[in-house]
């Protein structure tokens, strides 16, 4: 699946977040969202993502707007994952039910969350595993209905520098294997894992690094 | 399932407000049902009891009121198809210390319809008091009604709880007791095909009485109407109350989950399983109160009819098209009550999660 942007413009109130961007950005691979605070970078993850409505500007996905993809939350669900700073594991599920909340299919559950080195954790609680370990419960969240593309925003932003690494190694090691993820990070560390970095400044795209 | 009642067991504290407001809610609707239908039930079935025709004096509110001459037993007795004719006055009076209890004067050939516990029925300046109101007033031997001493000839055991608390003596002593003939007639008839010519006839024979079959003088009674409507607006208000309760305190857990309704939206949840979802912890909800407030209901309602103070004239009771009236309320207050809420949580945009903390 290929996402383009055409002239993305974004206003929170009288604040111009986003100055016309145009991207094309395929889902396979790792592309890295990098900038500074303030620099637009999650907006502009939040608007490609279907999250968000660009206040100008177009977003298509394979050439369709928004509007031409149907019902957007089952679209969503097929092609689209998402892990965010705070893992947002649901408290009162196990992990493996918080996986199992999103899944179209139960079958593969427990194989993901092996891939992950989260298997034996699965009836366990977010509050009675680590950080690492949520944050992977997550991201078979994001992951289990093999969608199309996962985004993530500053996704090692709660992580220690070990646990950050194997975040990234993970995205690294599923994107090789045909999922894209678009990560938006103020990490430099993550330019080490990403397949293209897109460097965005007050609201428009400085450079795009391959 | 599961879902939901661990989504409820995680917000104990919430879980246990809304329960405790549907079980007020409900229990209040089940005992204002419960006594006003006891109340209406006890008084038709003293009117039924060998009463297929009731005469009154036309016009009046209310029974107690009513005002015909005895004298017109006879002559209704004598139309073919009659097969009895009971005359009754129906009063209330303080017999010391209660501060007010059923008089009821009834005609010599109604007084089968009363079981006798101990001695006989009553003749002139006696009476016969309810097991109710015997217990209640310690055994007397007489009582005094308007300053007049009574003896008690014996007690009797009625299942209709006006009469049990109640005292019922010779129709000639109620009728100078309350100066007037008689409050009502009870016709009892050979053939109910019969009654509508019954009615006509007994209609026709004096412009200042009233005949009418008992079902249709239960269905037209003003009294009743007003225990009915009085019943149902409480019954309403408390309905109302409960709804208010599961909203308020349904739109504070919403706010409280925001960050969970917020991830299903963003794993593509459709906004109606998120209200399903929602629903289904209410209807959780809903079904233990109504289960806790039935119990608690019959027990209040126990407790009322055995309470010395209500005489035994409150007695409620939960019948099987009550207990499925009230089921089918609890279910709608739960679903009314938590569309709102529910449909606002459907609505969380997930984009509140980025940079947000803790689900």
């Amino acid at each position: 699946m290929k996402i383009e942007a055409h002239a993305l413009e974004h206003y929170y109130g009288a604040e111009h977040i986003l100055r016309g961007v145009d991207l094309s950005i395929p889902s396979s691979g790792f592309t890295a969202i990098i900038g500074e605070s303030g620099s637009g970078k999650t907006t502009l993850l939040s608007i490609l993502s279907t999250l968000l409505q660009p206040t100008g500007g177009t977003v298509t996905y394979d050439g369709k707007a928004l509007a031409e993809l149907g019902n957007i939350d089952l679209f969503r669900r097929r092609n689209i994952g998402f892990v965010f700073q705070f893992h947002y594991l649901i408290s009162y599920l196990s992990l493996r039910e918080n996986v199992a909340l999103a899944a179209l299919a139960p079958e593969g559950i427990d194989p993901l969350m092996e891939r992950l080195g989260i298997g034996r954790l699965g009836s366990r609680y977010s509050d009675e595993v680590s950080g690492g370990e949520r944050q992977r419960a997550a991201i078979a969240r994001a992951l289990i209905n093999h969608p199309s593309v996962v985004f993530a925003d500053e996704p090692t932003g709660n992580l220690d520098t070990k646990n950050a690494l194997g975040v990234y190694e993970l995205f690294r090691e599923f994107s090789n294997s045909g999922t894209g993820f678009i990560v938006a990070s103020h990490d430099k560390k993550i330019a080490d894992f990403a397949d293209t970095i897109i460097e965005m400044e007050d609201g428009i795209v400085k450079k795009i690094h391959h | 399932m599961i879902t939901p009642v661990k989504a409820l067991r995680k917000n104990r504290f919430k879980t246990a407000l809304i329960f405790l407001s549907m079980t007020v809610s409900i229990a209040a609707i089940f005992l204002i049902s419960a006594i006003s239908g006891g109340v209406v039930s006890m008084y038709s079935a003293m009117l039924k009891t060998d009463g297929d025709i009731i005469v009154t004096q036309k016009g009046i509110a209310d029974t107690f009121f009513s005002d015909i001459n005895r004298s017109m037993t006879t002559t209704i007795a004598a139309m073919e198809g009659v097969k009895e004719v009971s005359a009754l006055i129906l009063g209330a009076a303080p017999v010391d210390p209660l501060p007010i209890v059923g008089i009821y004067g009834v005609s010599d050939n109604r007084f089968k319809s009363y079981t006798l516990k101990q001695g006989s029925y009553p003749k002139t300046r006696e009476v016969m008091l309810g097991s109710k109101i015997y217990e209640t007033l310690k055994h007397p031997e007489t009582i005094v009604l308007s300053k007049q001493t009574f003896t008690v000839s014996g007690v009797f055991k009625s299942r209709i709880g006006f009469e049990d608390g109640g005292v019922v003596m010779p129709l000639e002593d109620a009728g100078k007791l309350f100066h007037k003939s008689a409050s009502i007639f009870l016709i009892s008839l050979n053939d109910l095909g019969q009654s509508d010519a019954i009615v006509a006839k007994v209609n026709a024979l004096n412009s200042q009485i009233e005949a009418k079959t008992t079902e249709s003088f239960i269905d037209s009674y003003n009294q009743f109407k007003i225990i009915q409507t009085s019943s149902d607006v409480i019954g309403a208000m408390a309905f109302l109350m409960g709804i208010l309760g599961i909203v308020s305190m349904m739109s504070m857990v919403v706010n409280d989950r925001k960050a969970e309704f917020g991830i299903m939206r963003s794993i593509g949840l459709s906004s109606g399983a998120i209200i399903a979802k929602l629903l289904w912890e209410t209807l959780i909800i809903a079904l233990a109160a109504f289960f806790v407030a039935w119990g608690l209901s019959e027990g209040v309602l126990e407790l009322i009819e055995h309470a010395e103070k209500f005489q035994g004239y409150i007695n409620g009771e939960i019948t099987a098209a009550l207990l499925l009236k009230v089921f089918i309320v609890s279910v709608v207050m739960a679903l009314v009550g938590t569309l709102l809420p529910a449909v606002y949580a459907s609505r969380i945009d997930p984009m509140s999660l980025i940079q947000r903390g803790g689900a």
